[in-house]
């Protein structure tokens, strides 16, 4: 991407919105580049290239926010795109009843680039198909193995890519990121006897080709199937009613992502989000309050080595900070952006991202976890008398409010007298978020993760993240069939 | 300010131009299509407009063949040196990987489609309009007795450009005005309301603003559901019928099919629904949010029923669907995979009174979010019904109602629609990808669930 060529409208777009008269301005040459492979049973579908950047620019005028973007880029249109972007902040500002200020959050000067082992511009087409023929070619052989079950639809797409950013603001934030990444998605689904399962397997890191190796992508993909193939044939009724639960770092980590990151998220209390994604159960001044056990510890770490959601710097060009969520059942910081931080009298901890030059930085979670205890896996299961481990889930959501949330399991075990037995059948766990975190009796030393694309926004952004944790054990809790 | 070459094509230039190089480096098919949009928004919060927002893009999708072999690009740089460039790395990626079995030639002899111009041109331009806009649907959120509202108004006009290596040409645009606005009396009392349209005169914030505004104060107060886990008779409104029946176009595609991630797999001839439901997808027709006159293939697009009376009738095709399917497309492309362009639902003979008194034990929805599957090959899903939703006994509507879930197949649901509304709306926001012109739906013995675990009071 030409990111170099255009700095200097990006340097122009801010200068020129200050002497128009923005409070604060900042202005972003965003884009990426990469390729992309289907496979589909078995059969390969066209590949795809994809290249896109464009500008964006974001100012605050007389308490009002305005935000143009475009990927026409001439020294005319960035000119129109700087005054209109003022004019309209301006026009809206009688609408405004809440007046917008950025604060001053400390402004970062920085690069920001990513190690690859291998790279990531050698994922061609041709790499990518020869990925995913290898990884199809494991599943038909699982096929083969398993009695009577068969695995006729998997449907696979791997991605490499690299995304690229100049960011400048005009409190003094120069910030130029190159991220390269790979990413992978499937969704495979076992027929036997007119039944059916299916799994969705997600995967994804920052970093070269050596990616693929380091997360031992073809094994994984063959032991998920192995397991659903499993699921389907062997399978037996979920017990119901209250029991203990041991959550896997899968199940931990939507938990942690869905009830404690999303609810968290101070653009989201304050209800800016509110006709979307939606507000929260809790209000600005809740922090302190007790939501969990003493043993519920979650945080969200923008600055984890490898990771599908790392961003050391956010977006508004502030350092990015790990946040401690939760600390021992209470509520200890919120997900801030400038505005928000401004509005609160907090410190800003750098959460503000973009998925692209067309799209606002809004407030985002990154790797958002249950940090790890100090018990093994199999310690906390000894616990259990009569229970159930959710390994892994298929269905889940929760509401706007982030207060009643589902998590029905995929490949789940019964517990009894502290060992797994057999697998049951899609329990499920609906529960409210203080039920959920108060029950927290312990935490495996464990610590995994799985990656995703967390939407919010309008339009809508899909950002990737990581979501993850140890085992955690919960304590009676109610399990549904 | 610094100056640079521009070299800038307009998108018909763009496109011819990318054809002709793709031919000169030896491809035998290209297919290019430049979409050119220009979108504004205005979004508001506690009575407040949190921003305005223009974006103004041009992208361009080739799509190369040689050999039997494929590649499709995405590029947002029309700058002629960077086209020519993104179009030559194509070439070079497609001759690197093998022959693809599922390619398809396109016809011989392209066509070429010159649509009028029938969009409102109001939208052209709107950020003059929307900020008024907002204004009024606060004002009437306000009015109906919301404390504040929430929302966002976008509108726009998209244009569509396409040119083929077989001579298909064309060109069309449209226009939408979308509002979203969700009103509040207290954390717990919410109401919705939605206006989508094609121009500024089916446009009408006000009523959206009201509506949303009468949902927020009759939710006050609102209990949580005694009788959990047991099925209840579901009035749906257009919003949330919408969100659920809007999905069939999607589990309608040949891809869905083939992948296995549709419930409608093996079901071609068979009932799918209850013999009141019809539906179909669109391409264009009056008040249509999404019209398209022709596919990303340049096929001429048309009108699908997917179910009629209940039993399903088609598949959404493009042209390799359409040929491992031994039909005909149905000019629903998608390169890679055939999708919907408008939902219809068919209109019933009955009003929202009618069906709420034809209700023993029920539930009214107007709004519902984060519908997640189980199982795509099932159609096994639950989702989370949001803002005004009343428990109806006896054919009386008798009190809101909070915290509850819908946990259901689409195949079951959709086979238990006893009554439709002869009014519809047209529907299209975060939670409806596909535009939907839908009717309140009565469906019967739907289960109904409460997360375990106290709820807190709600947050000052």
């Amino acid at each position: 991407m030409p990111i170099d060529q255009y700095k200097d409208y990006a340097d122009y777009c801010v200068r020129e919105a200050r002497k128009a008269g923005a409070q604060y301005a900042e202005a972003r040459i965003h884009g990426g580049a990469g390729s992309g492979f289907l496979l589909k049973n078995g059969e390969p579908q066209p590949s795809i290239v994809e290249d896109s950047f464009g500008i964006a620019a974001r100012v605050i005028v007389d308490g009002a926010m305005g935000f143009s973007a475009t990927n026409l880029l001439s020294m005319q249109g960035v000119k129109d795109l700087t005054a209109t972007t003022v004019k309209l902040a301006r026009a809206s500002s009688r609408l405004v009843k809440e007046p917008i200020s950025m604060g001053e959050s400390r402004s970062a000067s920085k690069k920001v680039s990513v190690e690859e082992k291998e790279p990531i511009e050698g994922g061609d087409p041709n790499w990518l198909k020869s990925l995913l023929n290898d990884i199809d070619k494991r599943i038909v052989a699982v096929e083969r193995r398993a009695k009577g079950v068969k695995i006729p639809n998997r449907m696979m797409v791997a991605s490499v890519g690299v995304e690229e950013k100049y960011i400048v603001t005009s409190d003094g934030a120069k910030v130029e990121s190159r991220v390269p990444r790979f990413h992978f998605f499937g969704i495979f689904t076992a027929l036997k006897g007119g039944r059916a399962a299916q799994r969705m397997v997600q995967q994804g890191e920052t970093g070269g080709l050596e990616i693929v190796k380091r997360i031992r992508l073809l094994e994984l993909v063959e032991e998920e199937t192995r397991i659903l193939a499993e699921v389907l044939d062997q399978a037996v009724k979920p017990p119901t009613g209250i029991m203990d639960v041991v959550l896997s770092p899968e199940l931990s980590g939507i938990a942690a992502h869905e009830s404690v990151g999303h609810p968290q998220e101070a653009d989201r209390i304050l209800g800016r989000e509110g006709a979307q994604a939606g507000e929260s159960y809790l209000s600005r001044n809740s922090l302190g309050m007790k939501v969990g056990s003493s043993e519920a510890f979650v945080s969200d770490d923008p600055t984890l080595a490898y990771s599908n959601g790392y961003s050391p710097v956010d977006d508004e060009g502030v350092t990015s900070t790990k946040r401690r969520l939760i600390v021992g059942g209470k509520i200890t910081e919120f997900l801030q952006n400038r505005a928000t931080a401004s509005l609160l009298g907090v410190k800003n901890n750098g959460s503000s991202r973009s998925v692209g030059f067309d799209r606002e930085p809004i407030i985002r979670m990154s790797n958002t976890f249950v940090e790890p205890g100090d018990y093994s896996t199999e310690e906390l299961v000894k616990q259990v008398k009569d229970g159930i481990y959710l390994k892994s889930f298929t269905e889940w959501n929760i509401d706007d409010k982030r207060l009643n949330q589902r998590y029905t399991g995929l490949e789940a075990y019964r517990i009894r007298g502290g060992e797994t037995k057999e697998l049951v059948r899609a329990p499920i766990l609906e529960i409210t978020t203080p039920a959920l975190w108060g029950s927290v009796k312990g935490r495996s030393k464990r610590l995994e993760f799985e990656a995703a694309s967390c939407g919010k926004g309008d339009p809508m952004q899909g950002i990737p993240v990581w979501t993850g944790g140890p085992d955690t054990l919960l304590g009676g809790v109610r399990m549904l069939a | 300010m610094p100056r640079r070459a521009s070299g800038r094509m307009a998108p018909a230039e763009s496109n011819d131009f990318a054809v002709s190089v793709a031919k000169k480096l030896g491809a035998d098919e290209a297919v290019t299509m430049t979409v050119v949009s220009n979108e504004r928004m205005a979004r508001f919060a506690n009575s407040s407009v949190t921003v305005t927002k223009t974006i103004n893009e041009s992208g361009m999708m080739v799509y190369l063949a040689k050999g039997g072999r494929r590649i499709i690009g995405s590029s947002s740089n029309p700058e002629k040196t960077s086209l020519a460039k993104f179009v030559g790395l194509l070439c070079k990626s497609m001759m690197s990987i093998p022959k693809d079995e599922s390619y398809v030639p396109l016809p011989p002899k392209g066509r070429r489609f010159s649509s009028k111009p029938r969009y409102d041109r109001r939208l052209e331009r709107a950020e003059d309009l929307l900020t008024g806009y907002a204004g009024d649907a606060i004002d009437a959120a306000e009015g109906a007795g919301a404390k504040r509202a929430a929302g966002s108004l976008e509108a726009g006009v998209v244009s569509h450009y396409i040119a083929a290596s077989n001579g298909t040409a064309g060109e069309e645009a449209s226009s939408k005005i979308l509002l979203n606005i969700r009103a509040f009396t207290d954390r717990d009392a919410s109401g919705h309301g939605l206006s989508c349209s094609a121009d500024v005169k089916g446009f009408h914030p006000d009523i959206a603003g009201a509506r949303a505004g009468a949902h927020s104060k009759s939710m006050r107060n609102a209990g949580e559901l005694r009788e959990p886990g047991s099925t209840f008779s579901i009035l749906m409104s257009p919003t949330v019928a919408s969100n659920l029946l809007g999905l069939v176009g999607d589990f309608a595609s040949a891809f869905s099919i083939e992948a296995g991630t549709s419930y409608l797999v093996g079901k071609m001839g068979k009932k799918v629904a209850s013999s009141q439901l019809d539906l179909t997808d669109m391409s264009s027709g009056d008040g249509c949010l999404q019209p398209r006159s022709f596919d990303d293939e340049g096929q001429p697009t048309g009108s699908t029923k997917l179910i009629e009376r209940g039993v399903l009738k088609s598949y959404l095709h493009n042209l390799s669907t359409a040929k491992r399917f031994k039909t005909r497309t149905t000019g629903n492309a998608g390169l890679i995979e055939p999708g919907p362009w408008n939902i219809e639902v068919g209109e019933g003979d009955s009003s929202y009174d009618e069906m709420v008194k034809e209700m023993k034990l029920g539930l009214v929805l107007t709004s519902n979010w984060y519908t997640r599957f189980k199982n795509y090959r099932t159609g096994e899903f639950s989702t989370v019904p949001r803002d005004g939703t009343y428990l109806v006994k006896s054919g009386r509507v008798e009190e809101p109602i909070k915290g509850i879930r819908i946990s259901d197949s689409l195949e079951r649901m959709f086979s238990s629609i006893r009554l439709l509304s002869k009014d519809r709306e047209w529907i299209q926001w975060w939670e409806v990808d596909t535009p939907t012109l839908c009717p309140w739906v009565l469906v019967d013995g739907v289960t109904v669930t409460k997360a375990y675990g106290d709820t807190p009071a709600p947050a000052g």
